[in-house]
């Protein structure tokens, strides 16, 4: 499997896991606005950082599930997966 | 009710979600008539349960009816409350209530079970896959408190929130809780319950229930007050209620359907229907006192009809124990007898069952039963024309709890 997140890869786990629809191209333009806009949820955050760990079979930094943006997410966590990798 | 007895409350808006009916316009209709919907258990994975009958719901779409991002976090359970609580707004002329004052409004939710469906669903992945697959809102969705939560924020309400959690009377106790907070001074709650007990873990865990019906026929499997009665068949579903002060109620100039007028309840312990009789009787008493109500005064009593032969003459003596000669003589009627026991939604179906009854002046039957072996006046066959201003509402659990409401027909201000 890859080791970038990309946003359209987010954007479907933003559906799966928590239920919100958002179009990857509103997500790149949006890169900055809180997740909480989007209406996704701590709890939902929680749930992508939770499949993202078991998609690429290692643990992500604790801080991944506190991210308030797209962007400080995504960094967090290709940051984190293309270290080492 | 006791903290400002002159702030009396008005039930304005009813929403159902039932087995007989998915809007409590359909659902009063089916039950009035006297349809019976028990039916064979369809339900996927529960084909070689022992329980063969129950009342589902069917047809239901909760995709239709609430939001992605609350359908993923929340149980069947929960689906039903949200969308009868939306239902009862919109009656009450209220969904957009959080946008004028949101901590004018609560809510208060009671729940038997909990989100059965969602949590084998993450259980199983749990104990197969490990615990690394246990999606988050497992954390909140099978929790009892679910739907009072999910409600609250789905529509935006910051008023004072509960769950009550008192078996399957507990579908009362959370009428009378939401009168007492109103009675605090909170003008609107939304309050009621719902119940989804019809998935595979669920139901294995009603199987030790001594008192569930196992029979196979849907017309034979429950028939409280006969000779024939075999237990209770469990059903999905409920009501919800828009519980409101009376006088606001009158401002804006809403329907007022009913007013909550008394309630009391007891607990007399598991499965002991002798001391039910008591329980029952104590909470009958307790709900007339509260409501300034003679026995004479109750013109129809909606049955509990556990359909377990000693329940069934421990509620029959408790009516007489408690209303006197009238006790025999006032109609009694349990149209739950058509759909099944949905726990705590269970006397809220009555309670929305009630409040109709006394708008069209007509007792509803109860469906498959027939031959009466106590000393009660009920309604069977055919609905009931009658002159109602009254009615009594009771419930009781399999864990021992008893609970008793009094409903009236508002007479409109100029009769006060």
């Amino acid at each position: 499997m890859s080791s970038e997140v990309t946003l359209e890869e987010l954007a479907a786990l933003m559906k799966k896991a928590a239920g919100v629809t958002v179009d990857p191209h509103d997500l790149e333009a949006r890169v900055d606005t809180p997740f909480a806009e989007f209406g996704l949820d701590s709890l939902g955050l929680l749930g992508i950082v939770g499949e993202l760990e078991n998609r690429h079979a290692r643990a992500l930094p604790t801080d991944a599930e506190k991210c308030k943006t797209p962007r400080d997410f995504l960094d967090l966590v290709n940051s984190t997966l293309t270290a080492g990798a | 009710m006791s903290a400002q007895p002159n702030r009396r409350t008005a039930i304005t808006g009813i929403g159902v979600v039932a087995p007989n009916g998915l809007h409590a316009e359909t659902y009063w209709k089916s039950v009035k008539e006297g349809l019976s919907v028990l039916d064979r258990i369809t339900r996927e994975g529960c084909g070689h349960l022992p329980l063969r009958v129950a009342g589902e719901v069917r047809g239901f779409d909760a995709s239709a009816l609430i939001e992605e991002t609350f359908l993923v976090q929340t149980d069947r359970f929960s689906h039903f409350a949200m969308a009868a609580a939306s239902a009862a707004l919109k009656d009450a002329g209220l969904s957009d209530a959080a946008a004028d004052s949101p901590y004018s409004v609560g809510v208060v939710t009671a729940a038997g079970s909990g989100g059965g469906e969602f949590g084998q669903r993450e259980l199983q992945k749990l104990w197969g896959q490990g615990s690394r697959f246990v999606g988050p809102y497992q954390s909140i969705a099978w929790f009892y408190a679910a739907s009072t939560g999910q409600i609250s924020i789905r529509s935006g309400f910051k008023g004072p929130c509960g769950v009550v959690a008192s078996d399957e009377a507990g579908g009362l106790d959370a009428v009378a809780h939401a009168a007492r907070t109103v009675g605090r001074g909170t003008d609107v709650v939304v309050a009621g319950a719902a119940e989804a007990p019809l998935a595979p873990y669920s139901m294995v865990c009603q199987l030790g229930y001594p008192e569930l019906s196992t029979v196979e026929d849907p017309a034979r499997a429950y028939r409280p007050f006969t000779s024939a009665a075999c237990g209770f068949v469990p059903a999905e579903g409920g009501a919800v209620l828009v519980v409101e002060d009376l006088d606001r109620a009158r401002r804006r100039d809403a329907d007022v359907r009913a007013t909550v007028a008394g309630h009391a309840a007891t607990f007399t312990g598991a499965s002991r229907w002798d001391r039910s009789r008591e329980g029952l009787a104590h909470a009958i008493r307790g709900a007339l006192d509260e409501a300034g109500c003679a026995p004479e005064e109750i013109d129809v009593v909606f049955a509990d009809a556990m359909g377990v032969p000693e329940a069934d003459r421990a509620e029959a003596l408790a009516l007489a124990d408690a209303l006197g000669p009238h006790g025999t003589r006032v109609p009694v009627t349990a149209p739950k007898t058509g759909i099944g026991r949905s726990y705590c939604g269970a006397p809220l179906l009555d309670v929305a069952a009630a409040v109709m009854a006394m708008e069209e002046g007509r007792i509803p039957p109860t469906p498959n039963v027939f031959d009466i072996c106590h000393d009660i006046d009920l309604v069977t066959s055919t609905a009931r024309p009658a002159e109602l201003s009254t009615a009594l509402v009771l419930s009781r659990g399999l864990m021992g709890s008893n609970a008793a409401l009094v409903l009236r027909r508002d007479p409109g201000p100029a009769a006060r």
